[in-house]
């Protein structure tokens, strides 16, 4: 009987949180039609489980815990937070005018603003200093004379014909 | 998406190459005219050169020949004749952001008469003149458009 009691009371405990097989289920009840002192041991647990049980209810009905909530809304908040791709996207439906269809125009309007932007400040960089127009200069038919003009900006080159003698002149 | 964002890269790409590439080809304005002291004026298509002429030349009477816009390439040789035997031959070597490296070779048939390389740069003329044309002078004025 001693082992009996023995191995019902490691499966008491299991037993009371319905957690048995059938089998040992039919083992734990049969052996406590003729146990008291098992009974007991049950009993026992369920008058420690209702002690501990209501108290916490009690405690939990009375308590809303608003502070889990927010844990749990911002964590919801958190990820449910959207690429970089979604919010672009979405702040493009807004408008009706983005519309899928409009998307090729309007990125090749786009691409259109920005060489002709590009090609508009390149134009506006500054030149830079010249140190000279003419690099090199060759004829073998005539003399040649260079007059620059940095005022009215011109460069003139001179063809001066030699007739009788080759000339050459750089 | 998806679909989208390899198009905008394409364009992008695209209009990326079109900016390098335009930087390869300039406008050059070519204008011949005759300087001489036969009569007085200037042709209405050289007015804007009026001020520059006078400063440096003594002739009384300038008379538009030839006019033409031409688009150099990158080191490919534009000829046009300028005179009955003559033509002259423009070629872009290189360009620095607004200044345009020319070769100009001036030919009589076939043969260099003029070989030289100027710096074209906005509002920059260069006018190469000397030779005889009918009572006056043959002059040919360059200039390029960025």
């Amino acid at each position: 009987m001693k082992d009996a009691c023995s191995a019902v009371s490691k499966l008491l405990e299991k037993y009371f949180d319905q957690e048995v097989t059938k089998e040992e289920r039919s083992f734990v009840e049969a052996h406590l039609l003729d146990c008291s002192a098992c009974r007991d041991a049950l009993r026992f647990m369920e008058e420690l489980r209702t002690l501990i049980k209501v108290p916490v209810e009690e405690a939990v009905q009375k308590e809303d815990f608003p502070w889990v909530w927010q844990k749990i809304e911002r964590g919801i908040r958190l990820e449910e937070r959207p690429t970089f791709w979604e919010t672009l996207q979405s702040w493009l439906q807004i408008s009706s005018i983005f519309q899928r269809k409009v998307w090729i125009p309007f990125v090749a309007t786009i691409a259109v603003l920005l060489f002709v932007t590009t090609q508009f400040i390149i134009k506006k960089t500054p030149s830079y200093s010249e140190p000279y127009v003419v690099e090199y200069i060759e004829s073998e038919t005539y003399n040649i004379m260079i007059f620059e003009s940095e005022k009215a900006k011109t460069t003139v080159i001179w063809l001066f014909e030699v007739p009788e003698q080759k000339s050459s002149t750089s | 998406m998806r679909r989208t964002f390899p198009i905008f890269l394409f364009i992008l790409t695209l209009s990326l190459l079109l900016t390098s590439l335009s930087h390869a080809q300039v406008q050059t304005w070519l204008r011949v005219f005759e300087a001489s002291n036969v009569g007085t004026g200037i042709d209405s298509s050289l007015r804007d050169m009026g001020d520059q002429l006078k400063s440096i030349f003594s002739f009384s009477s300038y008379r538009l020949l030839k006019e033409e816009t031409l688009t150099l390439y990158s080191n490919q040789p534009v000829s046009v004749p300028v005179h009955p035997g003559r033509s002259i031959e423009l070629t872009l070597t290189g360009q620095h952001k607004n200044v345009a490296e020319v070769i100009v070779k001036i030919k009589r048939e076939q043969t260099d008469i003029l070989n030289t390389k100027v710096r074209l740069s906005p509002g920059r003329t260069v006018s190469i003149g000397g030779p005889k044309h009918g009572e006056g002078v043959i002059i040919i004025a360059l200039s390029a458009r960025f």
